[in-house]
């Protein structure tokens, strides 16, 4: 097929990665998938992804090991891919360091070396938070403006990303995509995986911790799956519209404050009480909510702080759209797909209170 | 008819004869006469057309001519038209449709021309008869699917009575679809008998009869089942879809505007941002039940396992103040609605009248399965709350400062700081019975007429009080013990639950904060007026106990 191309995509198999493959071997290109194991590659609306009419050819691989891990023959297969997408990453919460180090950066590195051997033009999907803990704009061109990572992933998702600038300091074609928080599908709410920030909805849902350390003015930025995979895609199909370019794929920024009012629609639903940090403290916590503050809510502290918000004008003039509007419209929908599935229901206990003597109850 | 034309006319040219001169009307009998029903007590309806496009005046007039009660309306073709046009648009969406414009049509197309015939019939030709009786059997289908829909859901929860009521109402729907298609499209319901005489079906006018006077005893359901079952198979024998007996069908939703709220274990549902329905505990924990999107049956097991005997009626109440929404898969809200009846919509009940109306918990409610209806706007509830639980932090603050300024023998700020824990419990006690903004302080003592009698012995001392000085450490003591007995007076006349000890210990503290964080949390939603600046001060102190003695 005229015009098509042969792509490598790391982390094929996951939310974003999975979803990059369908539209690049559904516009006709070739996908070298990556994958870390055997297994089916799952699309985001739970059905086993159908490859087509491009190729879709699996390479087992570790990204965390030199040369990706490949046999010679996977070298050659590796070889003639015109582009690299690299989507393997470890994004969840809590993780020993080691761990970002050698897939986030190590792993970076590995694919780095593999797309200047070759000069192959690479589009590397970092994260918007690599912004770190701070109030205010972040810009599509800024990196290390030295900031503070939020945590480990951060910190890990920053090295990197220097790293591939470096990388395009020597002249490698990149294009960086940077994807604030990645929730369920635009329409549906739907979601493959429930991580990021589905399972501290769960705890706070359910009451399992009512107090958090947070502002209500205090934005998360939300993206769409699809609107991610759409970006990436494109991102990889027009290189040289891209070339040079970091895109922020970001969705809807919700405060605090839309996450409480929203969270209130649902009569089964506990909202939690936003404190501001400083006069939280995690050991006033009642013996039944301290472990799962601890456990989740603790790793997601530090997104209730910031008063952040993701320039995105690069990525509107490159894609032609905005990032959506509609919030709250969009929050229902992925708390209606959790309700849907059975994620998200009732809270831990709704017996009725044994009466109490008023007043003495504090 | 039941006059003849000669009548008709002589009654016509005495009616014209009432009305200014200058327009030739073209002049049609439209109602339950010219459609072949009425007695003699019948209004005598005519409907005046004009060939203009002007606007002529939508109320009608009323004359008294020989005995009858006759109706004027005039309209021009322009609004007839316009009439036309909207009713078909609005026939694509039945549930929608004006039953008022419904009515206008019909009476036009089913009306006895009388002068003027060719105009009369100029204007009955912008809408083909068969059209609109498709659009009249789709309106009275809508309308009986909601009613049998709504009479499953409320057997389900266990509303017997109520759910007779709309079986009938849903029946009589459906037979009127059914005979609207045979052309007798007249929306009076109280016609229907001679409609069903004339569509000359027996066997269907025999069975409706027959289920008509069905009267289930009050509470037995096994006859309301039996009478929905019978309806429902009729129903469909006529034709009518859309209503299989499967309450799986029936999900629990979303309604637009509703949010809840919990302030300790006081669970508040705020509606339409303007309402707010305090919920007894037992009301509470099935209102805490409900996960949106399932099946009614499922909501109604899951409510039966919070240990609440018979949910049914407490989600029937919910349902019926508009605080959810049922929905048929498929098929939309759920909105039962009466023709010639109020509009469809959420009940309000009446305030409750329960006092006083707030505590630091929320609002207080008639009973474990009260679903009560605070007498307040909910942006005042939220401020009068918050308002009663700051109240509550600066008495304390202040006899704290009272009796640090005893024991250094500073005499007048003792004055100060007694008042100013005096205000600050009058300011509770105002707020509790949801006074809100507040009197200014210097004015409290005397706005006690604003409150029950039960709170007037309260006002001669805090008078007395406000009106002491300190000069010595006995008169100083003496204040301090008077200004506690006082305050201990607001809180047995308020009871301890607007006025708790937050200072006991530090879990009271903490639990007072958490109540703070509560409140704000509401007033953020409703944008209410709070005392945000000072609540933040203490809110971000990190939880620490404020003025202990070291």
């Amino acid at each position: 097929m005229a015009g098509t191309t042969t792509v490598l995509v790391t982390g094929a198999s996951g939310l974003v990665g999975a979803e990059v493959t369908a539209r690049l071997t559904a516009a006709g290109h070739t996908v070298l998938a990556l994958l870390h194991s055997n297994g089916d590659l799952v699309r985001n609306n739970g059905r086993k992804l159908t490859p087509g009419p491009g190729a879709l050819i699996r390479i087992t691989g570790d990204i965390s090991r030199p040369g990706l891990g490949l046999t010679p023959d996977d070298r050659h297969i590796v070889a003639t891919a015109d582009r690299i997408v690299h989507c393997a990453a470890v994004t969840d919460f809590g993780l020993p360091e080691e761990r970002y180090e050698n897939i986030n950066v190590t792993g970076t590195r590995h694919v780095l070396d593999l797309a200047l051997a070759g000069r192959t033009p690479l589009v590397h999907v970092s994260t918007a938070y690599v912004c770190g803990e701070r109030d205010g704009t972040a810009r599509e061109d800024e990196l290390d403006v030295g900031q503070r990572p939020g945590n480990a992933y951060e910190k890990s998702k920053l090295t990197a990303e220097t790293q591939v600038r470096k990388a395009a300091a020597e002249g490698l074609p990149v294009t960086v995509v940077r994807p604030s928080i990645i929730t369920g599908a635009s329409r549906t709410g739907r979601v493959r995986d429930f991580k990021t920030i589905y399972p501290v909805l769960k705890v706070l849902t359910r009451g399992l911790v009512r107090t958090v350390p947070g502002h209500y003015d205090a934005a998360l930025d939300l993206v769409p799956v699809d609107r991610v995979a759409d970006l990436v895609t494109e991102a990889a199909t027009r290189r040289e519209d891209a070339e040079g370019l970091t895109l922020h794929a970001v969705g809807h920024e919700l405060t605090l404050r839309d996450f409480s009012d929203v969270l209130a629609e649902y009569p089964s639903f506990h909202v939690p009480r936003f404190v501001p940090p400083s006069a939280f403290s995690a050991s006033a916590l009642p013996d039944r909510e301290r472990p799962y503050y601890g456990r989740i809510i603790s790793l997601y502290d530090t997104y209730f702080r910031r008063r952040i918000h993701f320039d995105d004008t690069q990525t509107a003039a490159f894609s032609g759209s905005p990032a959506p509007a509609g919030g709250r419209p969009y929050l229902r929908r992925l708390l209606d797909h959790c309700l849907r599935t059975g994620y998200l229901g009732v809270a831990s206990s709704h017996k009725p209170t044994t009466a109490r003597p008023d007043g003495r109850t504090l | 008819m039941i006059l003849t034309e000669d009548h008709l006319q002589s009654l016509l040219d005495k009616s014209l004869a009432e009305l200014p001169g200058g327009t030739e009307w073209a002049v049609a009998l439209e109602g339950s006469i010219a459609e072949g029903f009425g007695n003699s007590t019948s209004d005598i309806d005519f409907l005046l057309i004009d060939r203009s496009e002007n606007d002529l005046p939508t109320m009608p007039s009323l004359l008294f001519v020989d005995g009858h009660r006759v109706e004027i309306r005039t309209r021009s073709m322009g609004q007839l038209a316009d009439q036309f046009r909207m009713l078909e648009e609005g026939a694509k969406r039945p549930g929608r449709l004006s039953e008022d414009l419904l009515n206008r049509c019909q009476r036009l197309l089913h009306s006895h021309p009388l002068r003027g015939h060719a105009l009369v019939d100029e204007a009955k030709a912008m809408l083909p008869l068969e059209r609109f009786r498709r659009i009249t059997v789709d309106w009275w289908a809508h309308r009986a699917r909601q009613s049998l829909r709504h009479a499953m859901a409320l057997l389900c929860l266990g509303e017997t009575d109520e759910s007779v009521d709309w079986s009938r109402a849903g029946l009589v729907q459906t037979v009127k679809s059914w005979a609207a298609e045979l052309g007798e499209t007249y929306l009076e319901p109280k016609w229907l008998p001679m409609q069903l005489d004339r569509a000359a079906r027996p066997d269907v006018r025999d069975r409706y009869w027959e289920l008509a006077a069905v009267a289930p005893a009050p509470g037995d359901v096994g006859a309301a089942r039996d009478h929905l079952t019978a309806c429902l198979a009729f129903a469909e024998d006529l034709g009518l879809t859309g209503v299989p007996w499967r309450t799986e069908r029936l999900t629990v939703e979303r309604a637009a505007g509703v949010t809840t709220w919990q302030t300790g274990e006081r669970v508040h549902v705020i509606r339409g941002r303007r309402e707010v329905f305090a919920l007894g505990d037992r009301a509470g924990a099935v209102w805490r039940s409900l996960v949106l999107g399932r099946p009614l049956p499922q909501v109604l097991a899951a409510s039966a396992d919070t240990g609440v005997a018979d949910p049914g009626p407490r989600l029937a109440a919910f349902l019926r103040y508009g605080l959810i929404r049922l929905a048929w898969k498929g098929g939309g809200t759920v909105i039962p609605s009466l023709p010639l009846a109020a509009p469809p919509g959420p009940v309000t009940p009446p305030p409750s009248t329960v006092q006083p109306l707030l505590s630091v918990h929320g609002a207080a409610v008639s009973g474990p399965d009260g679903i009560d209806l605070v007498p307040l706007p909910a942006d005042r509830f939220a401020a009068a709350t918050m308002a009663l639980v700051w109240s509550n932090v600066v008495v304390e603050n202040a006899v704290e400062d009272l009796t640090g300024a005893l024991e250094r023998g500073q005499w007048r700020v003792a004055e100060l700081t007694a008042r100013r824990a005096l205000h600050a419990a009058l300011r509770g006690l105002f707020s509790a019975h949801g006074v809100n903004p507040l009197p200014a302080d210097f004015d409290l003592a005397r706005r006690m007429d604003l409150l029950p009698p039960a709170a007037r012995p309260i006002q001669a001392r805090a008078e007395e009080l406000l009106r002491r000085t300190v000069d010595s450490a006995e008169s100083g003591d003496a204040l301090l013990a008077e200004l506690r007995a006082c305050v201990a007076l607001v809180r047995n006349t308020v009871g301890a639950g607007a006025f708790p000890s937050s200072f006991d210990s530090a879990d009271t503290w903490r639990a007072t904060l958490e109540l703070g964080y509560d409140w704000l949390r509401i007033g953020a939603y409703l944008d209410a007026e709070l005392p945000i600046e000072e609540a933040r001060d203490l809110l971000a102190s990190s939880g620490v106990q404020p003025h202990q003695a070291a």
